[in-house]
């Protein structure tokens, strides 16, 4: 391994040297592997938050370590250490190179440095940005929050902001560094009406500076937790079972990260125990539907420049023109079907072994208008925010919580509802997806996907679609 | 054990050393938090280890009252010159904010601890001298044991055996320090099978324990995980309607747990909560007794003290229907004028009956017995919940289908007055101690 020469400075950051990652790749490769990595992480978070009409709290964290990952077959070892110094990363390479023997050796050589994009180059990085520019940004939200409407009863408001260094080394002799930002601006309001009460929240984040708040974004953030607080203080239960649903553009796509994203992740394929294992190149929706899971969407919450296993990223096509074209591969999953990884190999942080996972999902806009595919429908419901989805991977049943929408009757949206579940299967759902509209918009909300007890950031995004069934939690008929 | 006494005292001399570190730096009140952490993990896949994982993990956390403004920090950084540093910019970020004298540390009369670790036996005494080979070859009875009762119909099984043991000291700047140490086991396993209908349903059961002794054997675990697998075939949704539900003793912390958002002295106090002004009302039927016990030996939520420091106690939640407290951690009971309690959940501990839940299900004509949830939230606001369910339908007692793709809704202030009757089977692998729960017309959304 040669020295990684200019770079941009992650070896000072983490006070470590090629040779160093040489010595402790040779302690995880010792018993022969297929691959094995090495994934040093440096994240300082910082967030001020408002609250009582104060900005009075402010929280930190450091995050320091690496992971090292130890891979035969499909067989994974996995340890980590909070201390960078020699003999602490040579005891977790032991540690992890115990899981198998007998893989392919292969030996570490000379560094080849992976020449990534940029898909978020911000002017400042959040470290040169004082507390003091933060507590003015979130004051004033509250202020303009109460402005609003005189029903706003009381305000919460936050942002946290974070700079992440990853670095990974891998025994073929690849390395990779990145700088990851990341942003997020939350408004939350409680609205009082007489005896009704209700709150509601937005929030905004992406791969960004501080410049990702402008003024239009500011006043987004401000109204739309205002309006859907106020305008929930009258809504209802929508009638209970199944029924059409038109999912508004923008967060709906929440509905393709549970009905079929998790179904595409490569690990649950190669297992066969997702629903759509053994179906790539069967059509599972009218042509008129292609989905895809992009990490190169500039400065998205779910961007990545490269992978957390050094592997360049791309716009991965799940569905073509309703036909199942891609799952999301990690080298793991690629290895085990002779394809070339998608980029999608993530993990929460270096205490955690790589999975394939989503990025940014969304549908491709069609050819209607929403207003065509709201007039289409006689009585259904029509979902605008979302707060959490779930998904059982082989039977594929899906769900996801509608904070907000409204009836659809006749035609026309007649009365707000909000707090309902629904459920449905992810291919069912899929092949009932009847309408595509032409306005596709991807959701700038700070969506965070949970799988196997690890958390990542994602985005999603979609056009308004009409989904001819799903059923509908919901009050007495 | 000696190992974890070592650990102790590193870790209150680490605790000890911050405090006075941000004292001599400015801080007027501080709360300092060292942790220590070992976990290892093994999964195991169709015949072999799929993923092994080890790792000793350390932190420090601290708290900070700078001329009356509070912040709180973390880090993993523990190298000194590092440590020096963060503290340092904690305190300078600190004096950005606007005060809050409310955030003061609590009077120290009230802090400190009635039980000791030996009662609470948070520890298992063998915990430490269980061995790498110990783990493999539980992780490996656990397999042989799924493996030998898989269906024809398998698709592909996985086990789980985990196990960790963590210790902390927490110190603060008026005297409060003290540590505490805790150990689990966790025994688990999934199963994915083919439906005719072309689906894969999956199943899972996991126990969680303090020691090793209570987890249940390999053979109960693999008989479950196959039972609950195989009674996924052919499932789906039946007819929207009122039903009797019989909430499966594990599955009721679901629904339970819309009640402990609305508790929370954050609700409370940001006017969120559904059950503001209810202390002393009735918010269920007569059977609705909630316990908050901390001190339950082996419970997976004990604790000698709670995160203010503040001395754990048994107290009553809801007793016979009538809400008897809130969860007021010092900072929410000033807030809010009310007497502190504590400021988070323990172990909720609740009545058992004297029937099975199979029992009981067959005096009612058609019944939802739900065994898992899918999605759904519930608004603490308001109260409303909707919840996407999974179960088998019951009819006169008999399971007639597996259910799915179903929604249960209703609302945090009616449903425990549906509450008919609990069972006798209290569920001892979670924090919620808690039997089956019997609930009469429940709104369900299916076809």
């Amino acid at each position: 391994m040669t020295d990684p020469g200019s770079g941009i400075g992650h070896f000072a950051r983490f006070g470590i040297d090629a040779a160093m990652c040489r010595r402790v790749l040779e302690a995880a490769t010792a018993f022969g592997v297929d691959d094995a990595d090495l994934f040093f992480e440096h994240a300082a978070t910082t967030s001020v938050s408002l609250t009582d009409g104060k900005v009075n709290r402010c929280s930190t964290s450091v995050d320091l370590g690496v992971g090292v990952r130890v891979v035969v077959g499909d067989q994974v070892g996995y340890a980590f250490t909070e201390d960078l110094d020699l003999d602490s990363m040579l005891h977790a390479a032991r540690v992890a190179a115990q899981i198998a023997r007998g893989g392919k050796v292969v030996a570490p050589v000379g560094t080849r440095r992976l020449v990534i994009p940029d898909f978020y180059p911000v002017d400042r990085r959040w470290d040169d940005v004082d507390i003091g520019v933060r507590v003015p940004l979130v004051r004033d939200w509250e202020a303009r929050a109460f402005a609003k409407d005189g029903r706003v009863r009381s305000v919460e408001a936050s942002l946290a902001d974070t700079d992440r260094y990853v670095l990974v080394v891998r025994a073929d002799g690849q390395l990779a560094e990145d700088y990851r930002p990341m942003t997020r601006a939350y408004v939350g309001v409680t609205a009082v009406e007489g005896s009704l009460r209700e709150s509601a929240s937005y929030n905004v984040a992406g791969r960004r500076g501080l410049d990702y708040y402008d003024a239009d974004r500011q006043e987004r953030l401000v109204a739309e937790a205002v309006r859907r607080a106020t305008d929930a203080l009258h809504a209802g239960s929508p009638p209970a079972g199944e029924m059409p649903v038109v999912m508004a553009k923008g967060s709906s796509g929440i509905l393709l990260h549970e009905a079929i994203g998790h179904g595409m992740e490569a690990d649950f394929n190669r297992k066969g125990i997702s629903i759509f294992a053994d179906r790539i190149g069967t059509a599972v929706a009218r042509p008129e539907v292609t989905i895809v899971d992009d990490a190169t969407l500039p400065g998205a919450r779910g961007a990545l420049n490269v992978d957390d296993e050094g592997s360049p990223t791309e716009k991965t096509v799940l569905v073509e023109n309703g036909v199942l074209r891609s799952y999301l591969h990690d080298r793991i999953s690629a290895r085990h079907y002779g394809v070339a990884p998608t980029g999608s190999g993530r993990r929460e942080s270096f205490r955690h072994p790589v999975l394939p996972r989503m990025r940014c999902t969304y549908m491709e806009p069609g050819k209607s208008t929403a207003e065509e595919i709201i007039s289409s429908v006689e009585k259904g419901i029509w979902c605008e925010s979302f707060q959490n989805g779930q998904v059982q991977i082989g039977a594929g049943d899906f769900a996801f919580y509608v904070r907000y929408g409204y009836l659809i009757e006749n035609g026309k949206l007649t009365r707000p509802i909000k707090d309902v579940n629904l459920i449905g299967n992810g291919p069912k759902v899929l092949e009932s997806i009847e309408m595509v509209g032409d306005d596709l918009e991807i959701d700038e909300g700070g969506w965070t996907c949970g799988k196997d007890g690890q958390s990542v950031p994602v985005s999603q995004g979609m056009p308004t679609v009409k989904v001819g069934r799903l059923s509908v939690g919901g009050g007495r008929s | 054990m000696s190992d974890v006494n070592t650990q102790r005292r590193d870790l209150l001399d680490l605790a000890e050393r911050v405090v006075a570190r941000a004292r001599a730096l400015g801080a007027d009140e501080v709360t300092a938090v060292a942790s220590r952490g070992s976990h290892t993990s093994i999964t195991r896949r169709d015949g072999k280890v799929e993923q092994a994982t080890e790792a000793t993990s350390r932190s420090v956390s601290v708290s900070l009252l700078v001329d009356e403004r509070f912040s709180s920090h973390g880090t993993s950084d523990l190298r000194p010159d590092a440590l020096d540093a963060f503290l340092a910019r904690a305190i300078d970020a600190t004096r950005y904010l606007e005060t809050d004298p409310d955030r003061r540390l609590p009077d120290p009369a009230l802090c400190g601890r009635l039980v000791s670790d030996d009662q609470l036996e948070q520890l298992d005494p063998d915990h430490l001298s269980y061995t790498a080979s110990d783990r493999a070859e539980s992780a490996e009875a656990l397999e042989r044991a799924v493996r030998e009762r898989s269906p024809a119909s398998t698709i592909s099984s996985a086990t789980y055996v985990a196990d960790g043991v963590s210790v902390l000291a927490r110190v603060t700047s008026n005297g409060f320090a003290d540590t505490q140490a805790d150990g689990w086991f966790t025994g688990g396993a999934e199963m994915t099978i083919t439906d005719p209908d072309g689906r894969r349903p999956e199943a899972s059961a996991f126990y969680g324990a303090r020691h090793r002794a209570t987890l249940p054997g390999a053979g109960l675990i693999a008989d479950e995980v196959v039972a609950r697998a195989l009674e996924r075939v052919g499932s789906g949704p039946i007819a929207s309607g009122a039903y009797t539900m019989v909430l499966e003793n594990r599955a009721a912390r679901q629904i339970l747990g819309v009640l402990g958002g609305a508790l929370s002295g954050n609700a409370l106090h940001h006017q969120r909560s559904c059950l503001a002004g209810k202390l002393g009302e009735r918010i269920g039927s007569d059977l609705l007794t909630i316990v908050d016990d901390p001190t339950v030996p082996r419970g997976l939520a004990s604790r000698p003290w709670d995160g203010d420091g503040l001395i754990a106690e048994r107290r009553p939640i809801v007793s016979n229907g009538v809400l008897q407290q809130y969860y007021l951690g010092v900072y929410y009971a000033r807030k809010l004028g009310m007497p502190v309690t504590t400021g988070g959940r323990s172990n909720w501990i609740l009545p058992v009956g004297t029937r099975s839940w199979q029992e009981i299900a067959a005096e009612h004509k058609k019944v939802i017995f739900v065994n898992g949830f899918l999605g759904g939230n519930n608004n603490a606001a308001t109260g409303d919940f909707s919840f996407g369910i999974q179960g088998v339908l019951l009819e006169d007692g008999a399971p007639t289908r597996p259910v799915s793709e179903m929604n249960v809704s209703g609302n945090t202030l009616t449903i425990f007055h549906q509450l008919v009757e609990a069972a006798n089977d209290p569920w001892t692998f979670s924090s919620v101690i808690t039997p089956s729960l019997v609930f009469t017309d429940v709104q369900f959304s299916g076809m």
